[in-house]
């Protein structure tokens, strides 16, 4: 080629897209939605992944101590818990350290709290040795003896509840995988279906162009371009309707219940948008070479 | 040159409509491939155009061998031939100067040099004064004068015509023969496929008669039957 024109493939591109308007907007449309759904079950996968982090490791039980503990008391329950059975390890988490880690992972319901307003009380972090039934629930009424003792201000046995998260979470990502797997087949199919309508649109224009020279490539880049466009279209249209409703129907209406943490939007952001529009337009362009098959083996 | 050695072409469905084609045509002629219809000249267009390759023979235009040209070749090829069809084959939404123009964009030839080349052969067609006229807006025959030009446009060696006054009057034919001859006469190899019998008597040119799939006759004049 003696010079390459970006311009008139772009122009083409955007022609051809005009002209089949309704199909271009059913492109957009699907996979957007299919990119919606997709971010959708990112947010929850990434938001139960958060929730069980602040849960801890599953052979962890969190003691939380009195609001009002003095440093000696703290220190004698931390003693008294590592000398019972099954106890492999105990650490102290302080109350400002808590705050700290609350105030980086989650959205700012604790954004301008100072320290001397910390709502939160010291606590201890058990690390049993087995996580066989019997001794676990002997360790848990140890504890709930050091809490009738009034020591312990809460406790919090994960096991069987992270345990229950997890295979929620492992539930919902199979449907995630099967319902990305379908809607990915449906928009490759629609996108298919418009770069074909969009080809037999310009069949005269593409047999003369065959006739007087022009390369496979020259014949078939608009097209690729055309499908392309399609997915940079539906992965950002699809990003900013994913972070609108999270950030405003997601979080506040869970920022109400405190016992389960939201993820930051931000600290997904920068994987999603390049997610986004990574997968609308290898989907686009691949729907688009689909079409092209037969143009690109003569 | 156009080289054809035993030429078959025989179509998927079975038709045999070249039985072994020989003939040769040199740099600057003009030959006319006259024969009933269904005698095979479309398909020897064809085969010319590369959009068949001959099921057996050997087939040379030039440095290419059609008989094993490999498809990336194919449109490289192309830009050394021009086409004539008798439908004319122009884009309805171009004009006459952007359909000219077209066929330099898609080789990628610079913008400047299509301003400057697309005027000159409309100005070598006779059509200087229809730049902006669009394709349903002129007659046959300056529909067929501009798809001429666009044939001209990438200044090819070998011109080939299939049929190009089939859907013209016959005072514009006469028209678009002598083009084709003024053509012929700067140089280029021009083959012209028709059966309109009194063309071919009055312009006296080599005349290559094709018979159900062979070539019943190739002689230098006109007369055919
Ligand atoms: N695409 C095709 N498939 C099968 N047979 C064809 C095809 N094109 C032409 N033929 C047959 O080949 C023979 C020659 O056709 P053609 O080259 O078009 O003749 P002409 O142009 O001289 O009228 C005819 O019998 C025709 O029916
Ligand atoms: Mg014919």
């Amino acid at each position: 080629m003696k010079s390459f024109r970006p311009f008139y493939f772009l122009i083409e591109a955007l022609k051809s897209l005009k002209r089949n308007g309704v199909m271009t907007l059913a492109s957009v449309a699907v996979l957007m939605s299919c990119l919606i759904v997709i971010g959708g079950f990112s947010l929850l996968v990434y938001n139960i992944d958060v929730n069980l982090e602040q849960f801890g490791e599953m052979n962890k039980i969190a003691v939380f101590c009195q609001f009002d503990a003095s440093e000696d008391e703290i220190s004698g329950l931390k003693k008294t818990i590592e000398q019972l059975d099954n106890v492999k390890e105990v650490v102290r988490h302080t109350k400002e350290e808590r705050l700290k880690t609350f105030q980086e992972e989650h959205v700012d319901a604790y954004g301008d709290i100072t320290s001397e307003e910390n709502p939160l009380s010291d606590s201890l972090e058990i690390t049993y040795k087995s996580t066989d039934t019997q001794k676990i629930s002997n360790l848990t009424y140890e504890l709930e003896k050091l809490k009738g003792e009034g020591q312990i201000r809460k406790i919090s046995n994960r096991y069987t509840l992270s345990k229950k998260i997890d295979n929620f979470k492992n539930t919902v990502m199979m449907i995630f995988i099967w319902f990305l797997a379908i809607l990915l087949v449906v928009s490759v199919f629609i996108i298919v279906n418009t770069i074909k309508l969009a080809l037999v649109s310009r069949k005269r224009e593409i047999g003369i162009m065959r006739y007087i020279g022009a390369t496979k490539w020259f014949i078939t880049l608009p097209f690729i371009i055309e499908g392309m466009l399609i997915g940079l279209v539906a992965g950002t249209l699809a990003f900013f309707i994913i972070k609108i409703v999270y950030n405003t129907v997601v979080v506040r209406s869970f920022n109400v219940a405190t016992f389960i943490s939201i993820a930051k939007f931000s600290s997904i952001e920068p994987v999603m948008v390049i997610g986004f529009l990574l997968i609308g337009v290898v989907t686009g362009v691949v729907g688009s070479f689909i079409s092209l098959v037969k143009y690109l083996n003569t | 040159m156009i080289d054809f050695k035993n030429v078959v072409m025989e179509y998927p469905n079975g038709t045999v409509a070249l039985k072994g084609i020989s003939l040769h045509i040199e740099d600057g002629e003009f030959v006319f491939i006259v024969g009933h219809s269904g005698a095979g000249k479309t398909t020897l267009t064809k085969l010319l155009l590369c959009e068949e390759k001959p099921t057996s023979g050997h087939l040379i235009v030039g440095n290419y061998d059609l008989s094993r040209i490999p498809n990336y070749k194919i449109p490289h090829y192309r830009r050394e031939l021009g086409v004539v069809f008798q439908d004319f084959r122009l884009l309805p939404n171009k004009t006459v100067y952007e359909n000219v123009a077209f066929a330099m964009q898609i080789v990628g030839t610079p913008a400047r040099k299509i301003r400057r080349r697309v005027p000159a052969i409309l100005n070598t067609v006779n059509l200087s004064d229809k730049h902006n006229s669009f394709p349903e807006e002129i007659s046959g025959g300056e529909q067929q004068r501009v798809a001429l030009a666009r044939a001209l446009a990438n200044n090819p060696k070998v011109i080939v015509a299939d049929e190009p006054t089939g859907n013209i009057d016959p005072e514009m034919s006469l028209e678009i023969m002598n083009l084709l001859l003024k053509i012929n006469k700067l140089g280029k190899t021009v083959i012209v496929v028709t059966h309109e019998k009194e063309l071919v008597d009055y312009y006296q040119q080599r005349v290559i008669m094709i018979k159900d799939g062979v070539i019943a006759e190739d002689r230098v004049g006109g007369m055919y039957e």
